[in-house]
């Protein structure tokens, strides 16, 4: 190998060394999913509960603020999205290369991705709907509030793309060694 | 294996994460702002309907810091590239430290992006004089995201005054020793 490594089993580089990148890879696509997910369960409870109950004296919200769950549900939507594209860039590797460093290195580019898309998503999630309860109580006292509101959600839903479109630009990076050896 | 992998193995863990933690802490700051702050506005919208539009500000100026975020994070993962440029463990220890200090900057400014701003928008609503100063203290709060995305770091070398520096232009490249004198691994 070309690059020496640091003294190798007295550091802890020497574990992390020995983790297969297959296990990162994992992980990193469990999470981008799961997590992204659960941010979007969660604003979808916040926007849901406070919609419901808005609506009681105000009927006509209803529908017109369903839109605020479904800005929730679009940041589950691109954790699956991005699950998927992660698992395309799975690749097997002869069992001589799985610990190649070109091999763990598309492992922690495909973990570090499914990280950021799905911390990213959960953000996002809880931000939109925080911002979906205020806008359906806000809607039911004045109904020339709900596209102002919808504003200011549209900037929050924002920041599920940035992870998606970061987590897309990493995972061009796993490339994974030739099966030719 | 790559002939012309140079560098640690372990060293892209090291980036990567540096990558993750300034889109995730950014984006983290980024929602805490908006979501304050856009409680604070349909809630002051309710009696005065015609401020809100002024009162967005504090929601534009919070998903700034996600866009700091993701150009520091896309600056990093493109950095990574072992084949065409040799990465030590010292060039995974920079993107790291870059990538914690914009976001976890990016998280301190967008909670206090947030709470001002919703402080702020409520109490515009009340007396209109106060617009100015809302905006003068979200600009502050804003500042505090630019001083992490460009960062300086110097570690003077007793081999002289060569610095090394970690910041938005030259994230992870070195003007100085080789880091095999930091005893970080490298070529003999």
């Amino acid at each position: 190998m070309s690059g020496a490594t640091v003294v190798g089993d007295t550091t802890w580089s020497g574990a992390l060394v020995r983790i297969s990148p297959y296990t990162f890879s994992a992980i990193g696509i469990a999470v981008s999913i799961g997590v992204s997910v659960l941010g979007a369960a969660w604003g979808i409870y916040i926007t849901g509960s406070s919609l419901i109950g808005a609506a009681i004296k105000a009927p006509r919200i209803t529908s017109k603020n369903l839109i605020s769950v479904i800005f929730c549900e679009a940041v589950a939507i691109y954790g699956v999205i991005v699950a998927i594209i992660l698992q395309t860039k799975l690749e097997s590797v002869p069992s001589s290369q799985i610990y190649a460093p070109e091999s763990l290195r598309a492992g922690y580019a495909i973990f570090a991705s499914g990280l950021i898309v799905g911390f990213a998503n959960l953000v996002c999630g809880l931000c939109v709907g925080i911002i979906g309860s205020s806008c359906a109580l806000s809607d039911a006292q004045n109904s020339s509030l709900f596209v102002k509101i919808l504003v200011i959600e549209i900037f929050g839903s924002a920041l599920g793309l940035f992870g998606v479109i970061v987590g897309i630009i990493m995972s061009a990076q796993a490339t994974w060694p030739a099966n030719a050896a | 294996m790559s002939s012309t992998f140079s560098g640690d193995e372990t060293a892209p863990f090291f980036g990567f994460l540096g990558a993750a933690a300034a889109l995730v802490f950014s984006c983290m700051g980024a929602a805490y702002g908006t979501a304050k702050s856009g409680v604070g506005v349909a809630s002051m919208g309710v009696m005065r309907p015609e401020l809100v539009m002024k009162s967005i500000v504090p929601v534009v100026m919070a998903g700034v810091l996600g866009i700091y975020g993701l150009i520091i994070a896309v600056i990093i993962s493109t950095g990574i590239n072992p084949k065409a440029k040799s990465y030590y463990l010292f060039d995974g220890y920079a993107h790291l430290s870059s990538g914690l200090a914009c976001g976890l900057a990016g998280l301190s400014a967008g909670m206090a992006i947030g709470i001002v701003g919703d402080a702020g928008v409520r109490a515009n609503a009340q007396q209109p004089k106060l617009f100015v100063g809302m905006i003068l203290i979200l600009i502050f709060a804003e500042a505090l995201a630019l001083l992490g995305l460009d960062q300086w770091v110097s570690l003077p070398v007793q081999y002289g005054l060569m610095q090394v520096r970690i910041s938005v232009g030259t994230l992870g490249r070195r003007v100085g020793p080789r880091p095999e004198f930091f005893g970080l691994g490298g070529q003999a």
